[in-house]
């Protein structure tokens, strides 16, 4: 895996996007999207894993913690490569305002616990995260890079 | 995820799951691995086959070790591929629950 340069690079490329309602079954959509994605962007499979285990945390955050009970809303997931070996990912609601990463990290002198582990897989499987509010909801933007060491 | 049962030599019950331990997956599994985990005392749980580990498939696999144990047995995992393990390692539930890469220490873990 190459280290990541700090800062955002612009993206020069709209990129695509999914976009799910706000039901936990929708996340079944993500690893197949992800998987095409891994395809055509030759996304090596230690940051494909990466990227499933952050998206997989953050959507369901949103659908679990953002949007209240029997509200209807949907979360938007980005992808762009802004340039070869990155693969940024945003991922949009608008729910009510929570800064996931305000969280604290979990306890790691104290036995293992089983909660609490999502905002913690975040900050160690992207190589960069920003979280910022719009005027009606949350953007939660992931850095990934890596390039593929085989063929 | 497709799970499947095989009694091995010495009391240990082989549990193989195959697929993604991911939040869609989690909760079947969870019930199922506490099924698996009522009455028995050894329990060695092949990761083999897991392709994929996410936080909410951590719960199926720490609520059955907790039962296995407050029991006075034992779970333990075996052959976690490397990213699995991983996120076994961030986690630290490789510090609750053992994880080995060799059946027979896997099994001799349990003994």
């Amino acid at each position: 895996m190459t280290e990541c340069e700090p800062g955002w690079p612009e993206a020069h490329s709209h990129g695509t996007w999914l976009s799910l309602a706000n039901r936990l079954s929708e996340i079944r959509r993500l690893p197949v999207w992800i998987g095409e994605l891994a395809s055509r962007h030759s996304i090596p499979t230690e940051i494909e894993f990466a990227i499933n285990v952050c998206l997989e945390e953050a959507v369901s955050n949103v659908i679990r913690h953002g949007y209240r009970e029997g509200e209807r809303g949907e979360v938007i997931v980005h992808f762009t490569q802004p340039k070869a070996n990155f693969f940024e990912f945003t991922v949009e609601d608008e729910a009510r305002h929570f800064n996931p990463l305000d969280s604290p990290a979990p306890d790691t002198q104290g036995p293992p616990r089983v909660g609490g582990q999502g905002v913690h897989f975040l900050r160690h499987f992207a190589a960069q995260l920003e979280y910022s509010v719009k005027p009606r909801g949350n953007r939660l933007r992931m850095m990934f890079c890596g390039e593929n060491s085989g063929t | 995820m497709a799970i499947t049962t095989e009694e091995l030599a010495g009391g240990i019950t082989r549990v193989v799951l195959d697929g993604r331990l991911d939040i869609e997956n989690s909760p079947a599994v969870d019930s199922q691995m506490k099924v698996i985990a009522d009455g028995r005392t050894s329990v060695l749980v092949d990761m083999s086959k897991v392709s994929f580990l996410g936080s909410m498939g951590l719960r199926a696999l720490v609520g059955p070790a907790l039962v296995i144990r407050g029991r006075g047995g034992k779970m333990v995992l075996f052959g976690p591929n490397e990213l699995v393990s991983k996120v076994l390692k961030i986690s630290g539930i490789d510090n609750m629950i053992p994880v080995h890469q060799e059946l027979t220490s896997a099994m001799a873990a349990l003994q």
